[in-house]
């Protein structure tokens, strides 16, 4: 009872509390024995987790209401801030791209200059991260403040529009081009006024606008001009490139001139084994069948697509004569006044200051340009002829008075003074065309004033005969003085050599020039691509307008390049293989063409190019080994010293297979026995020279070689034995491979030709005088002529004894190295055809060869291989009719193959080789007996 | 029994039976055969459904027979040399000849060599006209094929040579055939050529599209008439089919071997020179050097018949048989001129040789007739057939 209170007391234990004593701890107090820290957050987090979205506390909306502040400072603080805001996180100029460019474009126009210095390095930004395609939407806007700025009245806007429009051409240049009709006037506008009407100063007549001079810019009204015109130049070109392309496009390099057909269809090209196999599909129908191509001279009704849209009103000449109708006296009109200025300081007119010089070459520059911008080539025409019309006397009385100009030296003195204006100069932008070389002006003019001078209107070649004289002249000094040119006034030159030629028509001026370039490009030490480009000029000019000139085709000089080129083909070798195809992209066709003085020339160096050890045809890259093998096509004649090179070059592996083959093929093509050619004046391979190259191509060695074998003792020697009555040269894998493709290919040919009887009786000939004497034999050869024998062989013909005792002993050595063969199935295949094709073929061989197998003279190791060949013999069925034709001679071996094998033990070769003689025997019995029944 | 629809018409080098013969497409059984002499390579051609023309092999004449009369040789008509190819317009109104390097254009209703045309560079090997006589093909063993269009040829303007509308240069090696097909000037033209390759050009605008590469040189080539096919006749004596539209439409074929289409016929044993399609599309004709002609069924690529000819096959087509030819009592409807071997501009103007008129293009309308296109040759067509009665 007493315990039970005591427990019940326990739970509920009242604590006494003392004085003096701690206070004990209650369970549920506090711990508070910790420190506190604080964390410093100096941002927000952010959601997104890419850069700032706000530039000193401004988001972008905030600094594009900035923009529009009086302030300029903080314009241009905003601009500065938007820029380093848009670096710091591109993906934002795409979705703020709208507000950015139109609040960026209205500041174009801006009144204070560093807001627009500052306006432009943005748009510099900007122009950069959007691609052209995006800014399609933006761009009428974009344009519409260019514009503005550009027409705007104060002058400092006008400068820095310039500079707006050099970001535009440089990022934009295909959009920019479509807005031309605006901005070519606004170019006009910003050198000139329009003149009055009333105003009596209409002196001139052309144009109707007047060159302007204002006084308070910060450079002359000459500098003015050539930053406007070195802005105008380029934003033609523009147009000139970003057209459409259509037919007889002229690159600015000049080259496009002469590049070949541009087929604006791209054509489907498969070959006959992808094809079979259904790698290919052939799609002709889908790709150009259903409407015609816009080359097509045919349409049914005009083009309304709209993309040639904008672009079209620029390219009809009549606009372009518009255009240029105002802006060439200008031009001349700035011409006339600078030039004048340069008169009072020298007496000389052909020395030129540095800036009138650059000036002049934007005029050319332009001229050039705006003949270039109408891309049809009867446009072209019509406007070459108005160029001329109008402006003729004009150009000659300008530019030519003093044609081949030159650099006047500036004195230091003039410089020191002009210090300042120079530093100006550079602020200006004006240092670009600064330096123009005088080389580069003179070509220049040369292009321009050639396109003047028209094709084939007799009366106008005397009145012309005085400036074009001094062009020649300039351009045969130019390029025979021994000077290396830069390919770029190289390019520019030839396109005005080959202007004169086509438009001159006469065989002086021909041969003079083309003189000039040859003396040019027989320079040593020339560069790649100076080189490649005067070759280039040279083929294209013969392949293009060879026909269609006959003084061109008549030049001397012409045919002296072209007669060299074969010498030029052998010299440089396997140097350079880029060259080597130019040169054989022109040996070919005028080959092909029948041109006499390059086939003497290729006839002359037939030998050393299909030379088999260094000649071009082993040494080239497979695309010029095939030209070249092409070319031989329209070689006049084969003579045997070629035949013998072609034949080593077949088989010396260092051409693929199948270009060999395609080299017989053309050999057996151009004989007259082949009979395809119908003309049967010239013989180009004589029938002795095509035999005679066909067996050795057959045979794969040469007499010489042959004749060496028969000394050697090599490794790779099989001793001759009575089962291998040859002793057999093992070739390579590889060479006897491509042997037996060409093989396949000379029989097929010997195959087809007119009388069986005859060839195969030369052949036989040929066999037994070459080849029947020799003890050592190329098991190529061998198989070859085992190949070749049975299906010559006609069956009214019998083949001489020689010939048969001859086979035989390849046959049989060849059955012999059969049994050695393990490594390549490959080889193994293709030596076993050979033999059963000739063994089958010919019966006489099958007995010649039984009768050799003399049992009692075989020593034991032999016996087993004997063995081995007669089963193989005779398991195959379609030889068991011609094995049982001789079945006495094949009993007697067998009885003697057990008679002397003295062997206890029956080895496993002779009960296989008596299993198959039981089953050929009886199985033929038994069919006997059936045919008996029935 | 009726007469036949088509008919085959071959010859062969040597000429011993005959010149050229005629054959029931079906059977391979000899109709007619004309004699004397042989007939080179691809200058066969059946003149206004009335003569056949055949240049002699080797010589610089051309027999002519009135299509009824097979055994008499009616006329040889000279030429300046040795005739390499042959053509005369589906409307026959024209013949062209490829002599040497040039090519000789004559008019059938007067005889009067209208021009010729130097622009190939070495002999001319092949020319073909357009179903409507339109537009020619020429193709020479200088690897260039051209484009020319028949009324800017014909154009009385002696200051400038005519000009080919296209040049097409790229085959690398001799072009050994040509055929056009149907639809005039929009029609699509092959060329076969000894660089192992088949090229398909379109004539209006001489854009490629399409080349094959074999492995051998290619013969001969033809379309079947709807296009579908292309035959290349090898110099192996293979004939490789090409099929032309992909038929993968279907879901069904995806896994298909691809056998329906692509194959070849086997048979001759050497260069297969010519080839031709029946105008239903189910016969294939071909000629060989092997001396045989075969015909062979498209669809299951099955030799039906062959002919042994006594020397190389020089010559085999199918055509439409001509209403002539099994009438022994017919006429032509017009004699055949005299052909003029020399280019006589003077005596064109007025024709005093047949006391008619001659009409041609003159300059001035040459701008116009460059520039509206499609419809041009039709219109000097029926100018030329004006001329053409008023003659007779």
């Amino acid at each position: 009872m007493k315990a039970k209170k005591q427990k019940r007391q326990g739970d509920f234990q009242k604590v006494q509390l003392k004085v003096g004593k701690k206070k004990p701890k209650a369970d549920n107090a506090t711990n508070v024995n910790f420190r506190s820290k604080a964390i410093h957050l100096p941002e927000q987090l952010k959601h997104v987790d890419s850069g700032p979205t706000k530039h000193r506390q401004l988001d972008i909306m905030d600094l594009l209401s900035k923009l529009h502040h009086i302030n300029s400072n903080i314009k241009q603080g905003a601009l500065v801030g938007l820029r380093e805001l848009l670096s710091a996180q591109p993906s934002m100029i795409e979705l703020h791209a709208s507000a950015v460019l139109s609040e960026v474009a209205a500041l174009f126009t801006d009144k204070d200059g560093s807001v627009r210095a500052a306006a432009v390095r943005l748009l510099r930004f900007i122009t950069q991260c959007i691609p052209a395609e995006r800014v399609v939407p933006f761009f009428p806007l974009l344009s519409a403040h260019l514009t503005c700025a550009m027409t705007h009245i104060s002058e400092a806007i006008q400068e820095d529009a310039l500079r707006v429009l050099d970001v535009l051409l440089e990022h934009y240049p295909g959009l920019l081009s479509q807005r031309h009709t605006v901005l070519l006037t606004n170019f006009l506008e910003l050198i000139s006024q329009k003149r009055k009407a009333a105003t009596g100063q209409d002196k001139s007549g052309k144009g109707g606008f007047a060159l302007t001079i204002s006084t308070n810019r910060s450079v002359t009204a000459q500098q003015w001009r050539l930053t406007v015109l070195l802005r105008l130049g380029s934003f033609l070109q523009a147009v000139v490139e970003e057209r459409p392309l259509d037919e007889g496009v002229t690159s600015s390099i000049g080259l496009g001139m002469w590049a070949g057909e541009k087929g604006s269809v791209t054509s489907v090209d498969v070959s006959w084994e992808e094809h079979v196999f259904g790698k290919g599909r052939i799609q002709v129908f889908e790709n150009s069948g259903a409407v015609p191509t816009p080359h097509s001279a045919y349409r049914l009704r005009p083009d309304s697509k709209a993309g040639a849209g904008m672009n079209k009103e620029l390219c009809s000449a009549e606009t372009v004569q518009g255009f240029a109708g105002t802006l060439v006296p200008l031009l001349l009109e700035i011409w006339v006044e600078a030039a004048g200025g340069d008169h009072v300081q020298t007496d000389s007119g052909h020395l030129l200051s540095a800036e009138a010089m650059a000036l002049m070459f934007q005029i050319l520059t332009i001229l050039q340009l705006l003949r270039r911008v109408s891309p049809h080539r009867d446009q072209k025409d019509i406007l070459d002829a108005w160029f001329r019309n109008s402006y003729l006397a004009d150009f000659k009385h300008h530019f030519m008075k003093n044609f081949p100009y030159g650099l006047l030296e500036v004195a230091r003195h003039k410089k020191k003074a002009d210090g300042k204006r120079i530093r100006q100069q550079v602020a200006a932008g004006t240092v670009a065309g600064g330096n123009v070389e005088p080389l580069a002006l003179n070509v220049t003019l040369c292009q321009v004033m050639v396109t003047l001078s028209l094709r084939g209107q007799d009366h106008v070649e005397a009145e012309d005969a005085d400036w074009l004289g001094t062009i020649r002249v300039f351009i045969r000094e130019t390029l025979s003085n021994g000077g290396k040119l830069s390919s770029k006034h190289l390019a520019a030159l030839l396109e005005v050599v080959w202007r004169m030629i086509v438009t001159q028509r006469s065989r002086v001026v021909t041969d003079d020039l083309l003189q000039a370039v040859y003396v040019q490009y027989q320079q040593r030490n020339l560069a790649v691509s100076v080189r490649s480009l005067l070759l280039c000029f040279f083929s294209q000019f013969y392949i293009q307008e060879h026909q269609n000139h006959p003084h061109i085709a008549r030049s001397r000089i012409l045919a002296r390049w072209l007669a060299s080129l074969p010498v030029q083909l052998v010299q440089l070798g396997s140097r350079n293989p880029q060259l080597s195809a130019q040169l054989l992209e022109t040996i070919h066709p005028a080959a092909a063409r029948g041109n006499k003085d390059l086939l003497q020339s290729l006839q002359k160096n037939a030998c050393s190019i299909y030379d088999p050890q260094e000649g071009c045809v082993v040494v080239l890259p497979v695309e010029s080994q095939k030209r070249l093998v092409q070319i031989l096509h329209s070689l006049p004649a084969f003579p045997a010293e070629l035949l013998a090179c072609l034949s080593q070059v077949c088989n010396t592996g260092r051409v693929s297979a199948s270009l060999a083959t395609m080299l017989i093929r053309t050999i057996h093509l151009r004989s007259p026995l082949c009979g395809w050619s119908s003309s049967s004046q010239d013989v180009p391979v004589k029938d002795v020279d095509y035999l005679s190259f066909f067996f050795t191509t057959l045979t794969g060695f040469s007499s010489e070689m042959l004749q060496a074998l028969q000394d050697t003792d090599e490794d790779s020697l099989l001793p001759s034995s009575i089962l291998s009555p040859l002793s057999v040269f093992a070739t390579t894998l590889e060479q006897f491979l491509h042997h037996w493709d060409i093989v396949e290919e000379v029989c097929h040919c010997l195959d087809t030709l007119g009388s069986r009887a005859q060839c195969f009786d030369v052949i036989q000939n040929a066999i037994i005088k070459n080849l029947c004497g020799l003890v050592v034999v190329p098991d190529c050869v061998c198989a070859a002529i085992l190949r070749c024998v049975p299906r010559l062989l006609d069956v009214n013909f019998l083949p001489s004894d020689t010939l048969l005792h001859f086979l035989s002993d390849c046959c049989l050595s060849m059955l012999n190295l059969l049994l050695q063969l393990e490594q390549s199935a490959h080889k193994r295949d293709a030596v076993w055809e050979a033999c059963f094709a000739a063994l089958s073929t010919v019966p006489r061989l099958l007995r010649l060869v039984l009768q050799s197998f003399r049992v009692c003279d075989l020593c034991e190791e032999e016996l087993p291989v004997l063995a081995q060949i007669l089963s193989l013999l005779l398991q195959h069925t379609q030889l068991r009719n011609h094995m049982m034709a001789n079945a006495s001679l094949l009993q007697h071996i067998i009885q003697d193959l057990t008679h002397f094998y003295g062997g206890e033990t029956r080895e496993q070769w002779l009960t296989d080789l008596l299993y198959c003689y039981s089953v050929t025997l009886f199985g033929h019995r038994a069919n006997m007996g059936m045919r008996d029944i029935y | 029994m009726s007469a036949p629809v088509e008919v085959v018409l071959s010859a062969d080098s040597a000429g011993q039976l005959f010149n050229c013969a005629v054959f029931d497409p079906h059977s391979g059984s000899e109709f007619l055969s004309y004699r004397g002499g042989n007939t080179s390579s691809r200058s066969l051609t059946v003149l206004n459904g009335e003569y056949i023309l055949g240049a002699q092999l080797g010589k610089n004449f051309i027999n002519v027979w009135e299509i009824q009369r097979k055994d008499q040789l009616q006329q040889k008509i000279v030429c300046p040399g040795i005739v390499t190819c042959l053509c005369a317009s589906p409307d026959g109104l024209y013949v062209l000849a490829g002599i040497a390097e040039a090519i000789y254009l004559w008019e059938m209703s007067t005889g009067n060599l209208l021009a010729i045309l130097s622009r190939h560079y070495q002999d001319v090997s092949c020319i073909r006209f357009t179903d409507d006589s339109s537009h020619f093909v020429s193709g020479g063993k200088d690897n260039l094929a051209l484009i020319w269009n028949l009324s800017s040829v014909v154009q009385l303007d002696s200051s400038r040579t005519p000009e080919p509308c296209h040049i097409l240069s790229r085959h690398s090696l001799p072009i050994t055939d040509i055929h056009c097909g149907l639809m005039g000037p929009q029609a699509r033209v092959a060329t076969a050529s000894l660089d192992q390759t088949v090229k398909v050009w379109e004539v209006s605008s001489g854009e490629m599209l399409l080349s094959v590469l074999f492995d051998v040189g290619i013969m001969s080539v033809t379309f079947d008439p709807c296009e579908y096919f292309l035959f290349c006749g090898g110099s192996d004596g293979n004939i490789f089919q090409v099929s032309l539209c992909s038929t993968s439409l279907s879901r069904d074929k995806t896994f298909q071997t691809d056998s329906d289409g692509n194959q070849v016929f086997k048979g001759h044993r050497n260069l297969v020179t010519c080839l031709s399609v029946s105008m239903d599309g189910t016969l294939l004709l071909s000629g060989s050097n092997d001396e045989t002609v075969r015909m062979w069924d498209v669809q299951s690529k099955q030799c039906i018949w062959s002919i042994n000819h006594k020397g190389h096959v020089t010559n085999a087509v199918i055509i439409p048989a001509p209403a002539n030819m099994f009438l022994a009592d017919s006429h032509p409807a017009v004699p055949l001129p005299r052909f003029s071997r020399h280019l006589n501009p003077s005596e064109q103007g007025d024709g005093t040789g047949s006391g008619g008129m001659c009409l041609r293009l003159g300059a001035s309308t040459q701008h116009f007739g460059l520039k509206t296109t499609d419809f041009k040759p039709l219109k000097c067509n029926r100018q030329q057939k004006r001329t053409h009665f008023a003659c007779f």
